[in-house]
């Protein structure tokens, strides 16, 4: 395999234009390759030569039954490994298999009996220990375990027409083995091919060939797998008795006009009828309805091509459908044909519709006018479109008076008299037959009244009862109507036969079927189908939604007849409600089905409409806030993670001798407004008492010559703490033994400023502590600058000044920092080393001055000043702010790390 | 040879090949007993006289369909081009015994499954795209197979007639393209005029079949 490595490295480097002859090389490397792999597979084969072998190889056994398998070590591996058969031990799913069934047929076979194999697929390894502890792997073998094929069952066929046999069965038991299912299928003179079933249906097959109707076909099933192979039971029948046969087509509908109660059906049967007589079942339902009604078998019995349906409604549609099969019954039902529908032709009206009248208020003296009404036929008694009604009015000895009317009133002015009037409905072929009702003269009484008309509702119905008069009586006529405030009487009526003398108002005898079209979350718009005139029982006034919530009352709201469908509003969200309604007749009114539906707890868009603004409100908040933390940070980091300075950076000398005195001539300056001391960048020193510049100088020189033993004492530790200096340089108002006894016993000192945050310090503050930690900002307590206070307060000198000044954030990288990096590097400090530091921070300073106006540090440090280098400006800012020290008198060249108090340090 | 190799070997293809051509001959030799894979069936009269009729019924079909698909000149000059004139087409004796018929019946069924054998051949390469032309070429040569598989059966097992001898037509193979046509034009004709006759026979001589059947 290092051909490749090499090979590819090489080819890597060559230069194109010995592309082919890399080609070359490269295919005579493969080649070496090739044999290289090669021989290494024939060396290995013969490495991996094994130490025996099992005998069987690759076991199939069935399930429930006992296995016996025997390993046979070679003897070059015996020799080799010094061990035989009884070295031999078994494994099952790499689990030791118990001795007890091992049986050492001789000095090289060892064999193994498992009884009753349960496991559908087992590991079995043989394996021999040699030296007495190294188990070694002989040889493996996997034995499958399953069941023979059970005998296949209810084998059948079926042709469908036009298509290749299918044939099918119940294959038995699961085998857990690959089990293959062949059909076979002979003539008595000849074999067809076999057909193999396909995996994912093993149950059933198509077979290749056509099916030949008319000659018997012998058709079975093998089942087979590696335990054993079993056959079906042959059948043998002709095709053509197994065929399916392709639906009848193109059906048709025709009605006839001379018989209204019949539809004619053609059909075209399918091709295989020139063969075969075929037998038709034919179904039909009406429109509405959902079950099918059957013409009898026995009447299509034979091939036809058309069939006569009698017996039906007129003026009613009907639907179709046909399927066909063998006559002699063998085979199977086609599929249902495609439906087809007719109309049954028109018939003449079959009752005569139900008649009234009303007087109406005449102001014509001698005349009356009288409102003729009647109701509509419903459609099983119409037989057809009705065009119109024909009305006659006759009055006594009078000729005859014909309307023909489309609506279903007719208002006539009559005279006084009795009159008599007919109706019928007529339709495309003929009348009804005549209602008859009598108008009774304007002066006509009863004299048989109707007596003890009474109502009570009884059974969800309004019954009426009377007494009938003693008279024989032709029919009755109730006449009513709802009682409302809000509606006028609309008077309804009803025709009972005259036997009768109680009856209910025929209200609904179903109510409408409510439900929802659309939900929205404070409104539901409800629909419903017209309720079909056979159940209506009257004319619907109005129908009523009745609507409630779980817990809530029950809202009704009246909704006209003419309406399908309302909007219920003012719903809550998110709740269930139960939705039914009524419809009314002046019989009554009839309850349909509850329907319940919940309002969404969101209105469409309402989510969106949130959840939009209030991301985007988030957006631009988090964009604000990032905005803000990026112009703020300076002001964050101080809050946050300010500088802790490293002590090990730190060094006394710093922040001493190469700080001028100055003056805090800023009153912002003089206030540690951030509290972010870092670095001792600032030394001021205001002689509040005044002392004259020379005593500065002398101060000068003796701090020069003190400096030496006090940095010994304070050595990495004075400037690197915020407020922290050298305590033996300023906090001892005794003579300078106390002061090196001091630092020699308190390792930090610490300078704490007085103001804090803004807060103008009441005292110059110089604490103590014994801390051997840097103190930080934070670590600053107001009892230690009290006690300070108070300590320092027997000196009797409160100058309120600054005098130190460090800046821990913002001025990190000042030239200063850098500058004081670099002066650290003389660990003690002798006066040529201060002078020279001196000078260097001197001409930092002034690269700094010239480069950098905003820091701060050098505004308030201008060290140059000192030597007469710092600018106009910055010589006039001093003025401002009243600086007394001696800038006028001339700055020494040098200047004095000290505090100028009273009973403070002072370096004599 | 060379006609032989031309003509026989494909003949021999097609007749073997199942879908394409009716088996030729009894398969028995003359001395041996008939033997069939599995009993036959008790009702082959009936199926071969249904068979007949299936045949009948769409030989006609088959013969405007076939005239139609060569296109002109054949569908307007049918009485030249498609007379049924083919010459030693095997007799056929509508008034003879049952056993008699059956025999006539099976060197017919023979000579036309050889015969649309090679027109269904020809056709495959004249006219590639008639498919309904093919289909209907092959449906009645699974038909006329499985006729002849009842008449032997029948034969076999009821008149104990293990050998038929039987006749084929012309090779069509090393004819032009025209004559192919004709011939098969001409074969399809005889066979529509001759399976009516065939077919009204059998439906008619059931009663003598039935009154003496080893006759």
């Amino acid at each position: 395999m290092s051909f490749g490595g090499v090979k590819h490295s090489f080819i890597l480097a060559i230069p194109p234009v010995w592309k082919y002859l890399c080609k070359m090389l490269t295919l005579q490397t493969w080649i070496v390759q090739a044999l290289f792999v090669f021989l290494t597979t024939e060396s290995i084969g013969g490495l991996l030569d094994p130490c025996g072998y099992i005998n069987p190889e690759s076991p199939v056994v069935q399930l429930g039954s006992n296995f016996t398998a025997v390993c046979v070590l070679k003897e070059k591996c015996m020799d080799y490994f010094h061990v035989n058969a009884n070295y031999i031990f078994w494994k099952t799913n790499h689990v030791t298999v118990p001795k007890e069934q091992y049986t050492v047929i001789n000095r090289t076979a060892s064999s193994v009996t498992f009884t009753n194999i349960s496991l559908l697929n087992i590991q079995l390894t043989c394996n021999i220990r040699t030296f007495g502890q190294i188990d070694q792997n002989v040889y493996g073998i996997r034995i499958i375990s399953g069941l023979p094929p059970e005998k296949p069952k209810n084998l059948n066929c079926i042709v469908n027409e036009g298509k290749k046999m299918m044939c099918q069965w119940a294959p038995g038991r699961e085998t857990y083995l690959e089990t293959n299912f062949t059909l076979k299928s002979e003539w008595a003179t000849e074999k067809f091919d076999d057909c193999e079933a396909k995996r994912d249906t093993p149950t059933s097959c198509t077979v290749d060939y056509s099916p030949v109707y008319f000659v018997n076909i012998e058709v079975w099933v093998e089942a087979e797998n590696a335990l054993g192979k079993v056959t079906s039971d042959h059948i043998n029948f002709d095709p053509i008795d197994k065929v399916k046969p392709n639906p009848p087509h193109n059906l048709s509908v025709s009605n006839s006009e001379e018989l209204s109660s019949i539809l004619k059906l053609t059909w075209i049967d399918s091709s295989i009828k020139t063969f075969i007589r075929l037998k038709y079942n034919i179904q039909y339902r009406t429109k509405d309805a959902s079950t099918w009604s059957q013409i009898p078998p026995e009447d299509t019995a034979s091939t036809r091509s058309s069939f006569t349906v009698q017996d039906l409604k007129p003026f009613t549609e009907y639907v179709f459908r046909i399927r066909c099969m063998k006559a002699d019954g063998k085979g199977f039902w086609s599929d249902w044909s495609e439906e087809a529908s007719g109309i049954t032709y028109e018939d003449r009206p079959s009752k005569a519709p139900s008649f009234w009248y009303k007087i109406e208020p005449s102001h014509t003296h001698g005349h009356r006018s009288v409102r003729l009404i009647w109701k509509t036929l419903p459609p099983f008694q119409a037989n057809g479109n009705i065009l119109d009604y024909e009305v006659t009015l006759t009055r006594w000895k009078s000729r005859l008076q014909n309307y023909s009317v489309n609506d279903t009133e007719l208002t006539v002015n009559l005279t006084n008299d009795r009159y008599i009037a007919t109706l019928t409905a007529r339709n495309l072929v003929g009348k009804s037959d005549a209602s008859v009702l009598t108008i009774p003269a304007c002066d006509f009484q009863a004299t048989h009244p109707v007596k003890d008309l009474k109502a009570f509702p009884k059974d969800n119905v309004l019954w009426v009862e009377w007494t009938a008069p003693n008279e024989s009586v032709n029919k009755y006529v109730l006449e009513w109507c709802v009682l409302s405030d809000k509606l006028p009487c609309n008077p309804d009526w009803q025709q009972e036969d005259g036997t009768v003398h109680r009856t209910y108002l025929r209200a609904p005898s179903k109510g409408p079927t409510v439900r929802t079209k659309k939900v929205g979350k404070n409104e539901a718009v409800l629909e419903w189908d017209q309720l079909p005139v056979d159940v209506q029982n009257g004319f619907i006034r109005n129908y009523t939604i009745f609507y409630r919530t779980i817990i809530g009352n029950e809202t009704a709201v009246n909704v006209d007849s003419s309406h399908t469908e309302y909007t219920l509003s003012s719903l809550t969200s998110d709740t269930l409600y139960m939705v039914r309604m009524a419809a009314y007749t002046d019989e009554g009114g009839k309850y349909g089905p509850e329907f319940t539906f919940t309002t969404p707890k969101f209105a469409q868009g309402e989510i969106e409409a949130i959840v939009v603004p209030v991301c985007l409100a988030f957006l631009l908040t988090t964009l604000l806030g990032v905005l803000f933390c990026f112009n703020k940070r300076d002001l964050i980091k101080k809050h946050i993670w300010p500088n802790v300075p490293d002590p090990s950076k730190s060094h006394i000398a710093q922040w001493s001798p190469h700080t001028p005195p100055r003056h805090n001539f800023n009153p912002k300056d003089q206030m540690y407004s951030d509290g972010n001391f870092t670095d001792v960048s600032v030394v001021e020193i205001e002689a509040n008492d005044r002392k004259p510049f020379t005593e500065d100088l002398k101060s000068l020189e003796l701090f020069k010559k003190e400096k030496i033993s006090t940095e010994g004492h304070s050595s990495g530790i004075g400037g690197s703490s915020c407020m922290s200096s050298s305590r033996p340089s300023i906090s001892s108002s005794d003579e300078n033994e106390s002061a090196q006894n001091t630092s020699s016993t308190v390792q930090y000192s610490t300078v704490v400023h007085s103001g804090y945050r803004h807060q103008v310090p009441s005292v110059q503050v110089f604490s103590r502590s014994e801390s051997t930690q840097p103190l930080l900002d934070s670590e600053e307590r107001p009892e230690d600058l009290q006690l300070v206070d108070n300590v320092e307060g027997s000196d009797g000198i409160l100058p309120r000044q600054q005098y130190f000044k460090q800046n821990c954030s913002q001025h990190e990288t000042s030239p200063v920092i850098s500058h004081f990096e670099r002066s650290k590097q003389g660990s003690s400090v002798n006066e040529e080393d201060f002078v020279r530091l001196k000078q260097q921070q001197i001409s930092d300073h002034i690269s700094q001055s010239n480069g950098s106006g905003q820091m701060k540090m050098f505004q308030e440090v201008p060290t140059a000043n000192v030597f007469g280098l710092g600018t106009e400006g910055q010589v006039e800012r001093f003025e401002t702010v009243g600086m007394e020290a001696a800038l006028d008198e001339g700055m020494p060249k040098s200047y004095l790390p000290q505090t100028v108090r009273q009973g403070g340090y002072m370096p004599q | 040879m060379k006609v032989l190799a031309a003509g026989v070997v494909p003949l021999l293809l097609v007749l073997h090949w199942k879908h394409g051509a009716g088996s030729p001959l009894p398969i028995t030799p003359d001395n041996a007993t008939c033997a069939t894979r599995h009993p036959c069936h008790s009702n082959l009269m009936d199926q071969i006289r249904n068979q007949l009729v299936q045949l009948n019924s769409s030989a006609n079909a088959l013969f405007i369909l076939y005239y139609t698909a060569q296109g002109e000149p054949f569908p307007s000059n049918l009485d030249k081009l498609c007379r049924p004139d083919v010459t030693d087409f095997p007799p056929f004796h509508a008034n003879g015994k049952e056993k008699a018929r059956l025999v006539e019946l099976y060197r017919i069924i023979a000579y036309l499954g050889a015969s649309l054998g090679n027109i269904t051949r020809d056709q495959k390469v004249l006219n590639p795209n008639a498919l309904s032309l093919h289909s209907k070429l092959n449906a009645t040569s699974d038909t006329m197979r499985g006729l002849l598989s009842n008449v032997l059966c029948h034969l076999c097992s009821k008149y104990h007639v293990a050998n038929v001898d039987v006749a084929y037509g012309p090779d069509t193979s090393n004819k032009d393209v025209f004559q192919k046509k004709k011939l098969g034009c001409q074969l399809l004709g005889k066979y529509k005029q001759v399976i009516a006759v065939v077919a009204q026979a059998f439906q008619t001589g059931d009663l003598e079949a039935y009154s003496d059947p080893r006759s």
